[in-house]
């Protein structure tokens, strides 16, 4: 399927964290650009894989400003700047973030929520009900926006803490193992909110962790294994990225699950293993 | 039978009637023993409930009303400054700077009643005072120790899911730590009012003021009139989980979320 590379949107610069003097994760360098199709709104899909404890968790922490690295930079696109390719150091804010446990204020209910991730938009107090009452239609809330947390399911909690970040932060999303724990069900609804966000547009980008493999190969264009790197023949205890897979390149993004994407999903376990 | 077989198996879920049925046995054995006990006893420990009755109502007709009002009134305004006090240390501790405050407020539950009295004995020249403060003094190092635990407990995620949505760093202690935990300040209100209760009661039998439950139960104490106490006893206690019930209440009825 034929796309064009724009401009780029994700910059992550020799990226090192540590904690209490034990190295997290080390040397991680990526790029991501603004993959653009003809006659259609392409956001970006970005999968993290890797076994436990390799550090995709503290590195989501860094891309969303949660954490200060000891070294390196993460910079996203500078959608306020006139400026060609213009990036900005990510802070606090700048990208949202939705947890393993769908966290969300204990006592604000879906609606109060809604319209306090909305606070800082400079829209009217009209534009922003006519916004919520849109989305709580579109991810199927609409019976449920005077509910608190406690009283939802857990997939309603993903959907309201989906929505949230969507309100309040700008293009990019960051959902850490979004499919964990999900029955069939509740997997489709989740694919059917990457659809919804990468639909609306171009610049929406999600970047996602998972253990299904199969899910990754099937959602993302462009995949980071993270492992422990092997280096001079013995295995280091920090991770970094160990592969990376561009399914735009492979001609694999956008398409069915097939033959070709079941070879990329036993490469990437094969890479996992040794890592 | 089964039924029966089931309130003494481990584990066993029973309903609310059944449960009813429970306290109803115990209820009936504890007040039968004391009928039974106190017709046969020698020694005359314990009152028999004809003198427990007899107590309540000579301390009616003498003014147990007034006295239950002194120590509410005196109970309620030693809980106003203890937890406005308390509230505003344990909120700051987030602030490097001012943890110390929270800390050291903490570590005050050791110090012993009479050292402080000495002092305040110093300070403060009414007697009403000075029970207000020897309580707002120990209920504030509970209270203290009780809130610090509560935002200890907070957590991580809902500090960093506050973050995300672009509070600052106040926003995210107005939002989390204040807003976000008002509930679980009243329950530790509630578990802390017990202490308070029970120190209420001590402090006005130590300190000599005017009225109030304590100073009945002292002077009931001295005359060595069974009914008497036993009938305070009764009344303290039946006060306390009085306020213990309208604060549980209060909390589940203005917030719904709250599931503790």
């Amino acid at each position: 399927m034929n796309y064009t590379l724009k401009d780029t949107i994700l910059y992550v610069d020799n990226l090192s964290i540590s904690y209490d003097g034990k190295v997290v994760i080390k040397d991680i360098t990526f790029e991501e650009k603004n993959v653009t199709r003809e006659n259609l709104v392409t956001g970006q899909t970005i999968a993290f894989v890797g076994r436990s404890g390799r550090g995709k968790s503290t590195l989501f922490k860094a891309l969303t400003g949660l954490v200060k690295p000891n070294s390196g930079r993460v910079l996203i696109s500078d959608l306020n700047s006139s400026e060609k390719n213009s990036a900005l150091q990510v802070k606090e804010g700048d990208v949202g973030f939705v947890d393993q446990k769908y966290t969300l204020f204990r006592n604000k209910t879906i609606y109060q929520s809604f319209l306090f991730a909305l606070r800082k938009k400079n829209i009217t107090a009209v534009q922003k009900e006519e916004m919520i009452n849109e989305y709580l239609k579109n991810w199927g809330l609409e019976k449920f926006k005077d509910q608190y947390p406690c009283e939802l399911s857990g997939g309603q909690r993903q959907r309201t803490a989906i929505i949230e970040q969507i309100f309040s932060s700008g293009h990019y999303m960051i959902l850490d193992e979004p499919f964990s724990g999900l029955d069939v069900g509740n997997i489709e609804n989740v694919k059917e909110a990457f659809q919804l966000i990468t639909n609306q547009h171009d610049l929406n980008t999600i970047i996602f962790s998972t253990h299904d493999i199969e899910l990754a190969v099937e959602l993302a264009d462009s995949i980071y294994v993270i492992g422990y790197p092997t280096i001079n023949g013995k295995k280091a205890d920090y991770g970094t990225i160990v592969m990376h897979v561009d399914m735009k390149k492979l001609g694999l993004s956008w398409n069915k699950f097939d033959k070709a994407h079941l070879t990329v999903v036993k490469e990437i376990k094969e890479a996992m293993l040794l890592s | 039978m089964n039924t029966i077989k089931n309130f003494f198996k481990p584990f066993e879920k029973i309903n609310a009637q059944q449960s009813f049925v429970i306290y109803l046995i115990w209820f009936l054995i504890v007040f039968g023993f004391w009928f039974i006990s106190a017709g046969m006893s020698e020694t005359h420990l314990f009152p028999s409930p004809q003198q427990v009755l007899t107590g309540l109502v000579d301390l009616y007709n003498e003014g147990l009303i007034v006295h239950i009002q002194s120590s509410l009134w005196l109970c309620l305004r030693a809980i106003l400054i203890s937890v406005s006090l308390s509230l505003i240390i344990c909120y700051l501790s987030p602030v490097p700077f001012l943890q110390f405050f929270s800390k050291v407020m903490s570590k005050l539950r050791y110090l012993p009643l009479t050292g402080i009295t000495f002092y305040l004995v110093i300070l403060i020249d009414s007697g009403r005072t000075m029970q207000i403060w020897v309580l707002v003094i120990f209920m504030s190092t509970y209270l203290t120790t009780s809130l610090l635990a509560m935002i200890k407990e907070i957590p991580q995620e809902e500090f960093d899911h506050a973050r995300t949505l672009k509070c600052n760093r106040w926003e995210v202690l107005w939002e989390v730590v204040i807003k976000g935990r008002i509930d679980y300040v009243i329950e530790i209100i509630r578990q802390n009012l017990a202490i308070v209760w029970m120190m209420l009661v001590t402090v006005e039998s130590i300190l000599v003021a005017t009225g109030g439950l304590g100073f009945l139960i002292k002077n009931s104490d001295k005359f060595m009139n069974h009914g008497r106490i036993v009938a305070l006893q009764i009344v303290i206690l039946t006060v306390g989980l009085s306020i213990d019930f309208i604060l549980d209440r209060s909390r589940r009825i203005l917030f719904r979320y709250s599931k503790l």
